[in-house]
C-alpha cells in the first residue's frame, strides 16, 4: 500500500474542551510520554503495521457535551409513544408493572452499578450476598431447591434449560436428543431454542394442544422418554392451564418437565416444584424491571438437585472467611466456560445482575401477601376485562370461562391488524397480533392487564372494540 | 440485621398497593392451580429494605470505588447521564412488539448505532440483537455455520482458538456444534503463523482471534493469519474484548476479519452491574450479512403519510435477512444498553480515536510506572513482563513467577495485598500461558496521579513479607475466603429454621 500516512495525535480545539471531563489525562500527555522517553502518542502504536492503520479519522460526527446530549435524547427519545403515554394492553411475554422507587435508588448506588462479575469475594460481599438471598427468593418463588443469578432473558432461559435436560437424561433416554415444546409457545422463543439446540443435534418436537387451549394430556405420552417437555404456565394464550400440573406422571421420571412463568402469577397459581416441575424458567421483568425496549431483562433459571452439576449460569454459595466469619463465593465454576472452556455447560459470562437484583429487591418489598397482592389485582384486573368485552355481541372470546392470569385471546370479526390499527388512533394499544405467531388466526388479538390497568381504560377498550367490531360486521 | 431472611415483620408487610379492580373472592382456581403454602419471603418496611441494600452496597467495591484494574474487563467510568437518559419513558416504557411509527426515535438511534460499530469495526452490516459478548460469539459462528451449508461446505466443522484466547471462544464455538483445536502461542506469546498453516485444511470454518491479544499486546502478523485461514477457506472471526485499545487507529475490517463482535459493557460504557447485563453487537462482512440474526434496522427517505412520526425526514422500520439464522434473543437485544451507548459514543463521536489513545498511554504510563518504582525500591527482581515487548496496547500482563520462586508469593498474594490498599486486584492466572499472571488494565479514565498512586502501592505489596501476604486482606470487610469450603459444603439458599 502506498501513500500511507499514519494517526498522529492531534485532538482539536473543540475536542479538548468537550471530551475533558472524560479523559483525566488530555492535555498531559507530553508530560506522560516524556517520562517514558517517547515523544509522540504514535510511538505507542508502532507495533501496528502501517498497512492496517486507518488512513484517516474516524468519518464519524463530532463530540457532543453532556447538554447537547440530553437534548438529542429528548428529541429522539421523546418522539417515540410511551406505553405510559397511552392506554395499553400490549404484553405478550413482557409486562408493565409497577416498579417501586426504593428499586431504582438501590441499583443507582455505585457500588452496585459499576462492579464487575464478583471475582474477589473479599470485596465483593455485597453483590454475592444479594445473590444469594436472590437465590433463596426465586427459590421459595419456584418451589425449587436450586436457582442461579440469572441468564440473559426468559428464550436463552428456556433453550439452556432443554440443552441441559440433554445433558442429564439423554444416557437413559429412549428418544435420545429429542425435546419436545408446547406448540403454543412463541416462534421468536422456538427460535432461539433452535439456535441453542442444533449444535448439540438436539431435535425440537412440538407438544399437541386441544382446540380448547388446554395441553393435549393423551398425545403427551409420546414424550415421555425424551430428555424434556417445555411448557408454559399460564401458557402463550394466557390460560392457567390445570393439566399441566399431571403432565410429570406422563412423561415420568427420565424426562425433565421445564415450566416456563410469569413469576407475579405465581402469588396466586401454584408453583411448579409442587407438581413435578425439575426446571422453572421464565422472564423475570415483571418483577422488579421496566420493559425497556425489549432487554435487559432478566432470565430466571431454576432446578432440582440432579441438575446441579450440569445447569448453565453462576450460582453463588454461602461459605466462611478464614476467621469463620460467614462470607459468600462463587461457586461450582467447574461447569463454566472460564475453567471448563469448550466442554463448559455453557458460554455464558456476562448474565443479568443488575436486573435479577431490582427483581430482588422488589420481591423484598413486596413480601409474601405483597406478591399474593400483585397477583390479585392482575387477575382480577383480567376478570374484569373478561366481562367487559364478554358483553360486546360482536367479538367472541374462545376460552372464556377457562381460568386466565393477565391475558387472553379475542375473535373479532375483521383483521386483528385492522383493528389494532383502528385502536392506535383513538389512543390505545391494543394488544398483540397473534397472526404473528399464529399465521391462521388472523382474527386473533391477545389482550393484556397489569397492575397498572385501571377500570376506566377497560371500559375504553371495550367501547372501541364494540365500534370497530360493529363496523367489521357490516362490511 | 445482617441477612434479609432475618426480617420478620408483620404479615402484610410491604410497600403500600392500590385495592384490586374486583374483590379477591371473586377469583376461583381449582385446587390443583392453587398455591397452598405462601413463599417464605421476609417481611420488610421501605426503610428496612433500604437499609438492607446500603449496607449490602458499602460491603461491594465497584469502579466508583475506586481504582478497578480488572485486565479484559475494561473498566473505564461510567457517565452518569447514561442512566438517565436511559430511564426516559421514551426506552423504558417501550415494548418491542409496538410498531415502527410509535419507536422512531428509538429505531433511530439503533441505526446510528449500528452505522457507528460498523465504521469502527471495518465491517457492513451490525446486529444488535446479542446481549453479552459470549452470545454474540455464538451468534458470529452460527452465521459462518449457516453460511458454509449455503454453499455445501458442510465439511467444515473446525474453529481455531489461540490457547491464550477468552474461555468464552472454546465455549461459544462448542455450543454452536464445532470441534474445537487450541493453537499454541509462541513463546514470546503472540500467534504462531507456522502453528496455524499446520492446522488448517479444508475442514477449517472459523479462526477466533482477540487483537491486542489477552497479553495486551498487538499482533503485527494478524494479517498474514487472515491469508492463510482465507486460503484454506476459513473465515476470520475477531473477539471484541479488547476493542478499546484500537478505535480509530486500526479496525477488524482492515485486518482481514469476516466478523466481530463488540462489547458495549467494556468499550462503550454500559455499567457492568456487578455481572451484567452487557450488550454483545455483531458486525460482518456483506456476504456474511443475510445469515444475521433479525430484525435489524434500515433506513429510507419518508413516504406520504409518514411525516408526523418521521425523524429528519427518514424512516427507520425493521428489517429480516433473507437467510437468517433466527433469533438468539427473543425481543430485539438489550435496547437500554443500546441507549446508553448511544451516549456515551455521542460524548466522543471521532474522538473516540483519543479515546483508544488515551487508554493504551494509560496502560504504557502504568507499566513503566510499576517498573519505575520497583527498581527505585529494588524489588524489579520480583516479576517481570508476561511476554516480551517494548509497548503493550490498552493492558498489560505480568509474570510474579521469580516472587513464587524465591520468596513464595504467588500473583494471588499481591491480588489480595492490593484490596487491602484499597484497590480492586488485577485480574490473575489469565492468560493461563503466562505463569503467576497478574493482567492490568487501567483505561483511559484514571488520572496520571491514580496510576502513580498505583504503582507505588504495588511495589509497597511486594515488600511485604510472604506470611503477611498470606494472610491479607486483613481490612475488607470478609477475610480469604474459604472455596473449596462453599463447593463441599454447598449452601446455596438461606437455611430455614424448620428445615
Amino acid at each position: 500500500m502506498t501513500g500511507t500516512r499514519t494517526v498522529r495525535y492531534a485532538p482539536r480545539r473543540g475536542e479538548v474542551i468537550i471530551m475533558v471531563d472524560q479523559l483525566p489525562n488530555l492535555g498531559r500527555e507530553q508530560e506522560m510520554l516524556a517520562e517514558m522517553g517517547l515523544s509522540d502518542m504514535d510511538e505507542l502504536f508502532s507495533d501496528i503495521p502501517a498497512q492496517i492503520r486507518m488512513q484517516d479519522g474516524l468519518p464519524l460526527r463530532d463530540p457532543q457535551s453532556e447538554e447537547e446530549i440530553i437534548a438529542d435524547a429528548n428529541r429522539l427519545l421523546g418522539n417515540n409513544v410511551a406505553l405510559c403515554d397511552r392506554v395499553s394492553f400490549l404484553g405478550a411475554g413482557l409486562y408493565r408493572n409497577y416498579v417501586p422507587a426504593a428499586v431504582f435508588a438501590m441499583i443507582s448506588r455505585g457500588e452496585f452499578l459499576t462492579a464487575y462479575t464478583p471475582y474477589q469475594p473479599e470485596v465483593s460481599q455485597g453483590m454475592l450476598q444479594a445473590m444469594w438471598e436472590f437465590q433463596t427468593l426465586l427459590s421459595e418463588l419456584v418451589g425449587l431447591p436450586i436457582a442461579n443469578l440469572s441468564l440473559y432473558d426468559g428464550s436463552s432461559a428456556s433453550a439452556e434449560a432443554l440443552t441441559c435436560s440433554v445433558r442429564v437424561h439423554n444416557r437413559k433416554a429412549t428418544q435420545k436428543n429429542v425435546v419436545y415444546v408446547s406448540q403454543l409457545t412463541s416462534p421468536d422463543k422456538i427460535s432461539v431454542m433452535q439456535n441453542y439446540c442444533q449444535g448439540g443435534g438436539i431435535e425440537i418436537r412440538m407438544l399437541k394442544h386441544n382446540q380448547d387451549g388446554t395441553i393435549d394430556l393423551e398425545s403427551a405420552i409420546e414424550a415421555a422418554g425424551s430428555c424434556g417437555v417445555y411448557v408454559e404456565q399460564p401458557n402463550p394464550i394466557g390460560l392457567l392451564d390445570g393439566g399441566i400440573t399431571q403432565l410429570k406422571e406422563i412423561i415420568g421420571k427420565n424426562t425433565a418437565l421445564i415450566v416456563g412463568v410469569q413469576p407475579v402469577s405465581l402469588g396466586v397459581v401454584e408453583a411448579p416444584g409442587k407438581y413435578g416441575a425439575d426446571m422453572v424458567v421464565g422472564e423475570g421483568q415483571p418483577l422488579g424491571s421496566p420493559i425497556t425496549g425489549g432487554g435487559p431483562l432478566y432470565g430466571i433459571f431454576a432446578c432440582s438437585q440432579p441438575y446441579l452439576r450440569l445447569m448453565p449460569g453462576r450460582i453463588v454459595g454461602r461459605s466462611i472467611d478464614v476467621d469463620g466469619k460467614v462470607a459468600y463465593c462463587l461457586t461450582l465454576s467447574t461447569r463454566e466456560q472460564h475453567i471448563r472452556r469448550h466442554r463448559a455447560t455453557s458460554n455464558i459470562c456476562t448474565n443479568e445482575t443488575l436486573i435479577a437484583l431490582m427483581g430482588a429487591m422488589h420481591m423484598a418489598l413486596l413480601g409474601p401477601e405483597g406478591l399474593n397482592h400483585l397477583a390479585v389485582r392482575n387477575m382480577t384486573a383480567c376478570l374484569l376485562a373478561k366481562q367487559k368485552l364478554s358483553e360486546i355481541q360482536t367479538i367472541a372470546i374462545p376460552h372464556l370461562h377457562s381460568n386466565h392470569f393477565n391475558e387472553f385471546v379475542v375473535e373479532l370479526p375483521g383483521k386483528a391488524m385492522d383493528c389494532l390499527a383502528y385502536l392506535d388512533g383513538n389512543g390505545i394499544v391494543g394488544g398483540f397480533n397473534l397472526s404473528a405467531w399464529y399465521p391462521n388466526r388472523t382474527n386473533w388479538l391477545l389482550i393484556t392487564v397489569t397492575d397498572q390497568t385501571k377500570a376506566e381504560e377497560i371500559e375504553l377498550l371495550a367501547a372501541h372494540l364494540a365500534l370497530w367490531s360493529a363496523k367489521a360486521v357490516m362490511a | 440485621m445482617s441477612n434479609l431472611f432475618d426480617h420478620k415483620g408483620a404479615v402484610g408487610k410491604g410497600y403500600s398497593q392500590p385495592k384490586p379492580l374486583l374483590p379477591a373472592h371473586s377469583i376461583s382456581l381449582p385446587e390443583n392451580l392453587t398455591r397452598k403454602q405462601a413463599a417464605r419471603w421476609p417481611r420488610l418496611s421501605e426503610p428496612e429494605m433500604v437499609r438492607h441494600y446500603t449496607w449490602l452496597s458499602k460491603r461491594n467495591f465497584g469502579i466508583d470505588t475506586g481504582f478497578y484494574p480488572l485486565g479484559s474487563c475494561t473498566m473505564k467510568h461510567n457517565p452518569r447521564i447514561n442512566e438517565v437518559i436511559a430511564q426516559l419513558p421514551g426506552i423504558a416504557e417501550i415494548h418491542p412488539h409496538q410498531p415502527e411509527h410509535h419507536i422512531q426515535g428509538l429505531l433511530s438511534i439503533f441505526h446510528e448505532m449500528q452505522e457507528m460499530l460498523e465504521i469502527c469495526a471495518g465491517m457492513d452490516q451490525v446486529t444488535l440483537q446479542p446481549v453479552a459478548g459470549a452470545q454474540g460469539e455464538f451468534t458470529a459462528v452460527r452465521c459462518i455455520q449457516e453460511y458454509f451449508k449455503s454453499r455445501g461446505e458442510t465439511e467444515r466443522t473446525k474453529v481455531l482458538v489461540p490457547d491464550s484466547a477468552h474461555g468464552t471462544n472454546p465455549a461459544s464455538a462448542a455450543m454452536a456444534g464445532f470441534e474445537v483445536v487450541e493453537i499454541p502461542s509462541r513463546e514470546d506469546g503472540r500467534i504462531d503463523l507456522d502453528a496455524i498453516r499446520a492446522a488448517v485444511d479444508d475442514q477449517t470454518a472459523v479462526m477466533m482471534i482477540t487483537n491486542p491479544n489477552t497479553l495486551g499486546l498487538f499482533e503485527p502478523e494478524i494479517s498474514q493469519v487472515a491469508e492463510i485461514v482465507h486460503a484454506a477457506g476459513g473465515q476470520m472471526y475477531y473477539d471484541g474484548a479488547n476493542f478499546n485499545a484500537i478505535l480509530g487507529i486500526t479496525s477488524p475490517g482492515l485486518m482481514g476479519f469476516d466478523a466481530v463482535h463488540y462489547n458495549l459493557h467494556k468499550t462503550f460504557s454500559q455499567p457492568h452491574g456487578g455481572g451484567g447485563p452487557g450488550s454483545g453487537p455483531i458486525g460482518v462482512k456483506n456476504h456474511l450479512a443475510e445469515f444475521l440474526p433479525g430484525p435489524i434496522v434500515k433506513k429510507r427517505p419518508i413516504m406520504v403519510g409518514e411525516e408526523a412520526h418521521a425523524i429528519d425526514d427518514l424512516w427507520y422500520g425493521w428489517y429480516q435477512p433473507a437467510k437468517s439464522i433466527g433469533k438468539v434473543q427473543q425481543w430485539h437485544g438489550n435496547a437500554g444498553a443500546v441507549v446508553r451507548s448511544w451516549a456515551f459514543y455521542r460524548r466522543f463521536g471521532n474522538g473516540l480515536r483519543t479515546m483508544s489513545q488515551h487508554a493504551v498511554l494509560n496502560a504504557n504510563y502504568l507499566r513503566h510506572a510499576i517498573f519505575r518504582e520497583a527498581k527505585k525500591a529494588g524489588v524489579d527482581d520480583m516479576f517481570c513482563d508476561g511476554a516480551p515487548t517494548t509497548v503493550v496496547k490498552h493492558e498489560f500482563t505480568l509474570s510474579l513467577q521469580p516472587a513464587k520462586e524465591k520468596y513464595g508469593i504467588s500473583a494471588m498474594d499481591v491480588a489480595k495485598g492490593l484490596l487491602d490498599k484499597g484497590y480492586m486486584a488485577p485480574t490473575v492466572y489469565f492468560p493461563l500461558v503466562v505463569p503467576e499472571c497478574m493482567m492490568i488494565e487501567p483505561t483511559e479514565t484514571e488520572s496520571k496521579e491514580v496510576l502513580d498512586a498505583f504503582a507505588e502501592h504495588f511495589v509497597e505489596v511486594l515488600q511485604v513479607d510472604a506470611e503477611t501476604l498470606h494472610a491479607a486482606p486483613v481490612t475488607t470487610p470478609v477475610r480469604r475466603v474459604d472455596e473449596v469450603y462453599a463447593a463441599r459444603n454447598l449452601c446455596l439458599r438461606h437455611p430455614y429454621e424448620e428445615e
